[in-house]
């Protein structure tokens, strides 16, 4: 499976240049298809066995046998990591179709697909991977490749930064990662998922703990999820269409992948899901609220982004690892749609971000705006649309765990029904503002609709979009999602559905909040577009985080980093580096003397050497 | 040999003991040493001068047939175990196996790496390659020899052939001058070698490794002076061999003289042969004696790692550059050796990283010296460092190749040269010389200095160096230059000032004398780029395979090596 | 100190070797300082008329050379000889298989035009008519060709 990928990228690698536009973008897609039907494939054979001999390691080769550690280059084919790799690859797919248009006439053109390709890679390996460190490596790639592809437009300078943003939350997250598989390593005396689970007693207690939180941590650098979420908003400044495969549907879920992986040592600390539980709601309640007040339409999707995660990670410390995956791959959907169809917009309004330079759309671009509104009332939580269900599945298993976090999600469900009917409405209703002359700027042109290359991924993802909710209906429970996963999860606390009366009420009262949130937006922004006393600066400004961050760590750090460099650096640093290099270089000329070029001197050094030896072996038999 | 060796057993038995012969424990030594004769008869009988492909392809064939009955041995020690033959003269077992294959293959890359030398240089004939699979034939009797009298035997078939090597370019003074001094010094190591054999024998009563071994087990002797001396001078011929300090002054002078794909050749080769039969003595016979040889290698392993280290920081020739960096490397492996001095399993352990550095070394340096070679330009003397400046721009593929080359010889990760290193610093560690193991690493890390500063050079723009230094190499450059160039012209009949008339005997004395005629002008360096032949993109190309191939996934080699270490017979 | 007896006894006869070729040369030598006569050239009263030439030609080298080779093979055969019926078959292959690696070498040297006792390439002007070389050219009759330049590198 992964294998199609590396192809795709190393061909793209060695010739991508020559072969230019729009072949390599092809040659890209139809990789990521090859990994598709492999994916397919494979879960076509595993579907066919029992369901609790669904579950194969495939070792490749060794990898890394040094002292105790013994790692194999070898995947773990069970169903969470197919159901990963199948939306991985086929929401890959989809997205690589899309950037064949986007992407089009672009400088370094093959150059975004090797990135895709390799990202895919990465992201393959790190779903498919049997051991931690394999994971890990994927992991790293993961986020190589999105620092490559945010700034993949380098000549800016915020792509730049944010690029560099990114990389370095994540690699905050990613030394909790480390620090977790040290643990786990000096604890198991082996990083194998399967047997760290069979020796997870191991583990009980205060390891458990502290392991999962590391992992947490990881978690929230990948994830965005508070502390460390800041990243995504700026991860913008990528192509739209890496916004969408990175940073909507497929690497921000590795965190909660790595969670739900982990399950079975999970399931020991329950003080850990506690933090986890809380920390998702939090940040799906306060990303809901910024994304209420953003401007550019792909911050408002970021930021709900960040939300939509955060309900996956309540999910998580909830114990509904079920809930959280069918929700991670609804969201997959229905986010890239709303990614994609955003950058269907800002195509077609010819880079154009900024919600109130939009406006009545829905004439212009009128496939947009019939998949967009799909994923609108999809997200918004609409019966019977997916994001109902999931969404849904994860609010009743909350409320088993704690009413007061099941109480932060529906608020957050009314929030998100409100920011998504503002984005929408902003956008493809009201009037023609497009068309008002900025200051400094010329009006746009009518915008265009985009080539069907950049359609056809949108109508399939609005198909999905719309029916995925189908995957895991709450009376259904054969061939079901939770019966497709529940081997995975077989040993942790999974909380099962509530009772059905119960149930019902908690369905109800979900979309009577979804329709609250597209009441209340209907209401404020159908006409309107300015409402300074909805948009606080104080959300707009992401709660002043961002700040936050600057004021406590930012700035101590640089004028440390400064007097490291001007004093410590400079004076001590240097000057030792400096001070032994001459030291040697002045031993090693005077050492060059000994080497004369003469024969005669060179056979006296034997003979000197000999006679040394010779006298000290000697010596040693006096004593 | 073995007409000798019979007579010897005759004298020793009283009748005479026909040996019983296992063919294939010295196969690859008659596929080598059979087919250079048969290649140099060839040569000899053909009418017209065969060409150069014809003559490397045979090599190939040769080298190639030598790997595949040395892969047939190995695959007879897994099934079978190890066994001696020739009246126990010769042992094969996994490590014999390993050193065969290393030689093989080292074989194989110096013909690929030769072919576009003699090409460039006008150095027709079969001459080459002969002398180089004579040389290798000795290098394997090295490595499966289990008499010192073989041991000495496969040490002089292998230097004199290199000897030979070392001036095959007579038309620079410098090779000429480097053969000299590798015959003279050369030969008085030698010498210091037959003498610790003679007092060997004179001690234990025997040459045989294995009765030594028996010997010493059986005999307590409380303090054996003759033995000691013995053991002395046969560790001062194999460290001359092997180019440890202090018996390392000819390795620059003689690396950077010899034509530089026998530089690569000698500096692979030479030394695994060396190290293997310093081992194989060391480990196997003289393990009773390892507190009294220890130390000594390990005061050996000290000033090998540092003087390698600190005295390639301040080369400007690239070739004695890598001349310092193979004493370092030796260094290394005497780190492995030192371990191996300890008992059971830590001493196999440092065996098999001893054996997993050389083997990684071989191809570094192979790899290396080719470069260097196709890049030496005609008449293989633009080796100054500077004329790497740049080399990024003008030939990137090239650049890449010996950056990862270097940098895996400074032990950068996901190369063999770093999972060498982690070895031999863990056996040393595994073995109680923590001391040494931070003396190594420090040493690594100063080497880690100058292989960067090629790589820096090789990427940096024009400017990239200081003004004043700048000049400094610019000077040394164009006096270089000259240098070669009068070299290069000047026929050696005309007797230039700079050689010795015993230079100039030697050569022609070796390689027959030639027309003046056939002494071409080379041509000015034509711009920078040089002409890569495809053989010897082939040659680096598996030398990169190899180390970076290795390097992420060293499971298998380092398998190889740990077999090859157990199935060593002691 | 009985294990050192070895070493010492070896240390003495070797100084004792070094010693006794100094001490002997000097009272076997002649004690008297050469005259200008004796160190001239062929030390035989002839004047020669121009400067020696510096170096000998490489074929005196060669001859010797190949010399040393049979001479080796010689030397080889004879305990061979002595001791053949006792290791009969595999005895004659091993000397055999010695013979022809020693013939090979041989092959190369021929061909290699060791023993092309050709023309000179110069002759040096001014040079009296009879020479060595012209001499051997007489004998020989047919002058063969100066190596090709292929061969000869």
């Amino acid at each position: 499976m992964p294998l199609f990928a590396l192809v795709g990228f190393l061909v793209l690698l060695a010739f991508g240049r020559r072969i230019g536009d729009p072949v390599a973008g092809w040659i890209g897609t139809l990789a990521i298809a090859g990994s598709f039907v492999a994916a397919c494939i494979t879960f076509a054979g595993l579907s066919h066995l029992p369901s609790g001999a669904r579950e194969f390691t495939q070792t490749y080769f060794t990898w890394i046998s040094v002292g105790g550690l013994h790692v194999n280059a070898a995947i773990l084919i069970d169903p969470l990591s197919m159901t990963m790799a199948m939306f991985v690859t086929g929401v890959s797919m989809l997205i690589h179709l899309y950037s064949i248009g986007y992407m089009k006439k672009d400088r370094d053109y093959s150059k975004f697909f090797v990135y895709l390709n390799l990202f895919v890679f990465s992201m393959l390996i790190l779903v498919l991977a049997n051991n931690l460190l394999l994971t890990f490596v994927g992991w790293e790639g993961v986020g190589v490749c999105s620092y490559w592809l945010v700034s993949f437009w380098f000549e800016r300078d915020s792509a730049a930064s944010a690029g560099k943003k990114a990389f370095i939350y994540n690699r905050v997250g990613d030394v909790g990662f480390l620090l977790a598989m040290f643990l786990v390593f000096s604890k198991v005396g082996t990083l194998n998922y399967l047997s760290v689970f069979a020796n997870r007693h191991v583990l009980a207690g205060g390891t458990a703990t502290a392991v999962m939180l590391l992992l947490f941590l990881a978690a929230t650098g990948k994830s965005a999820q508070i502390p460390l979420f800041n990243w995504l908003p700026d991860a913008m400044e990528g192509p739209t269409p890496v916004s969408a495969l990175i940073h909507a549907a497929t690497m921000v879920t590795a965190g909660v992948y790595l969670l739900c992986r982990m399950n079975e040592v999970l399931a020991l600390t329950p003080d850990a899901m506690w933090v986890i539980a809380i920390v998702g709601g939090v940040t799906a309640f306060v990303a809901a609220t910024i994304a209420s007040a953003q401007q550019d339409i792909k911050k408002v999707l970021a930021f709900s982004t960040v939300s939509q995660i955060g309900y996956m990670v309540l999910a998580v410390g909830s114990g509904a690892y079920i809930a959280a995956i069918f929700l991670m791959v609804c969201h997959a959907f229905y986010k890239g749609l709303l990614f994609l169809g955003a950058g269907s917009v800002i195509h077609g309004l010819e880079d154009e971000q900024d919600l109130k330079r939009m406006g009545r759309l829905r004439k212009w671009l009128p496939w947009t705006y019939a998949t967009f509104l799909v994923a609108w009332l999809s997200i918004a939580g609409v019966p019977p649309f997916s994001g109902f269900w999931s969404k849904g599945d994860v609010l009743t298993n909350v409320y088993a765990k704690s009413p007061a976090l099941w109480a932060l999600g529906v608020v957050t469900a009314v929030l998100t029904g409100y920011y998504m009917s503002r984005l929408f409405f902003l956008a493809f209703y009201g009037k023609d503002r497009w068309k008002d002359p900025v200051p400094g700027g010329a009006a746009h042109h009518s915008p265009h609709e985009s080539p069907w290359v950049m359609r056809l991924p949108l109508v399939i993802l609005a198909v999905f979009s719309a029916l995925a909710g189908a995957f895991d209906l709450p009376w259904v429970h054969h061939y079901d999602f939770a019966s497709w996963l529940a081997p995975v999860f077989a040993h942790s606390l999974y909380l099962d559905h509530e009772g059905t009366v119960a149930q019902w009420v908690l369905a109800t009262i979900d979309a009577v909040m979804a329709f609250v949130g597209i009441g209340v937006a209907w209401h404020l922004w159908k006409s309107k577009v300015n409402r300074p006393e909805l948009e606080r600066k104080f959300l707009i400004n992401v709660w002043y985080w961002d700040d936050f961050y600057d004021t406590v760590i930012g700035r101590p750090s640089q004028s440390l980093a400064r007097f490291c460099a001007g004093v410590v650096d400079a004076r001590v640093i240097d000057g030792a580096v400096n001070g032994a290099a001459s030291l040697v270089r002045a031993t090693g000329s005077q050492a060059r003397r000994l080497q004369s070029g003469y024969v005669r001197n060179y056979a006296l050094g034997i003979a000197f050497g000999t006679a040394a030896i010779v006298v000290f072996v000697l010596s040693r038999t006096w004593w | 040999m073995r007409v000798a060796l019979l007579i010897a057993s005759a004298s020793l038995h009283g009748g005479i003991a026909m040996p019983h012969i296992a063919y294939l424990a010295i196969l690859p030594e008659i596929v080598m040493l059979g087919g250079a004769i048969l290649l140099l008869a060839v040569a000899s009988l053909v009418r017209s001068a065969l060409n150069v492909t014809v003559i490397t392809v045979s090599t190939l064939v040769i080298s190639l047939a030598s790997l595949a009955a040395a892969l047939w041995q190995f695959f007879d020690v897994q099934s079978h175990g190890a066994y001696t033959t020739l009246d126990h003269a010769v042992v094969l077992d996994g490590f014999s196996v390993l050193v065969t294959v290393l030689v093989a293959s080292a074989m194989a890359l110096t013909a690929l790496v030769g072919d576009g030398y003699q090409r460039r240089e006008g150095l027709a004939g079969p001459e080459f390659n002969v002398l180089a699979m004579v040389s290798a034939t000795g290098a394997m009797l090295m490595g499966e020899a289990n008499d010192l009298v073989i041991v000495f035997l496969g040490l002089e078939i292998l230097s004199i052939a290199l000897y030979v090597l070392a001036a095959f370019n007579r038309r620079r003074a410098e090779s000429g001058e480097a053969a000299l001094k590798y015959f003279l010094l050369g030969g008085f190591s030698s010498a210091i070698f037959v003498y610790g054999i003679a007092l060997t024998y004179g001690a234990t009563g025997t040459t045989n490794l294995t009765q030594i071994a028996d010997f010493l087990a059986k005999n307590v002797v409380v303090s054996d002076g003759l033995l000691l001396a013995g053991l002395t001078l046969l560790l001062v011929g194999f460290a001359f061999k092997v180019a440890a300090v202090p018996f390392h002054m000819w390795t620059p002078d003689v690396y950077q003289g010899s034509p530089t794909p026998i530089t690569g050749f000698m500096s692979a080769v030479a030394k695994a042969a060396g190290f293997a039969a310093l081992i194989r003595v060391f480990v196997s016979s003289f393990g009773v004696l390892r507190v009294d040889w220890q130390p000594i290698i390990y005061a050996l392993a000290v000033v090998t790692l540092l003087v390698g280290a600190v005295l390639a920081l301040i080369q400007t020739d690239i070739k004695r550059m890598l001349a310092y960096s193979s004493i370092n490397h030796a260094g290394f492996v005497l780190l492995g050796l030192e371990a191996a001095g300890a008992l059971g399993k830590v001493g196999a352990r440092g065996v098999s990283s001893a054996l997993y550095y050389l083997f990684a070394y071989t191809f570094m340096a192979i790899g290396s010296f080719a470069i260097v070679s196709v890049l030496g330009g005609r008449g293989d003397a633009a080796h100054e460092i500077s004329n790497y400046k740049g080399l990024g721009k003008r030939q990137p593929f090239l650049a890449l190749a010996f950056a990862v080359l270097l940098l895996s010889q400074a032990g950068a990760p996901f190369t063999t040269g770093f999972w060498a290193k982690l070895q031999v610093v863990a056996a040393a560690v595994d073995a109680n010389s923590v001391p040494l193991a931070v003396i190594a690493m420090v040493s690594a890390a100063v080497a880690a200095f100058f292989y960067l500063r090629v790589v820096l050079l090789m990427y940096s723009p024009k400017k990239f160096v200081s003004d004043q230094e700048g000049d400094r190499l610019e000077n040394l450059d164009a006096s270089g230059d000259a240098v070669a160039s009068t070299s290069a012209r000047e026929p050696l009949w005309s007797g230039s000032g700079r050689q010795t008339a015993l230079v100039n005997e030697l050569n022609a004395t070796l390689l027959l004398e030639s027309s003046p005629e056939t002494i071409e002008v080379p041509d000015e360096r034509e711009g920078d780029v040089v002409n890569v032949p495809v053989l010897a993109v082939v040659a680096i190309g598996i030398c990169i395979a190899v180390t970076v191939g290795f390097g992420v996934f060293p499971a298998p080699l380092a398998d190889f090596a740990h077999k090859a270490s157990l199935l060593f017979m002691p | 100190m009985d294990q050192y007896l070895p070493i010492v006894l070896l240390l003495g006869l070797g100084l004792l070797f070094a010693a006794g070729s100094f001490v002997g040369s000097s009272l076997l030598g002649p004690a008297k300082k050469p005259t200008g006569a004796k160190i001239a050239p062929y030390e035989c009263g002839i004047v020669p008329d121009h400067e020696p030439p510096q170096r000998f030609p490489v074929r005196f080298y060669l001859v010797a050379m190949i010399f040393i080779i049979f001479d080796i093979e010689i030397v080889f055969l004879y305990p061979w000889a002595v001791i053949f019926r006792e290791i009969r078959v595999f005895g004659f292959v091993e000397v055999l298989v010695f013979a022809v690696v020693v013939f090979v070498a041989f092959l190369f040297l021929i061909s290699n035009g060791a023993l092309n006792w050709g023309p000179a390439k110069r002759l040096s002007e001014g040079m009296p008519s009879r020479t060595s070389d012209s001499t051997i050219l007489r004998i020989t009759a047919t002058p063969s060709p100066p190596t090709s330049p292929e061969r000869a590198a």
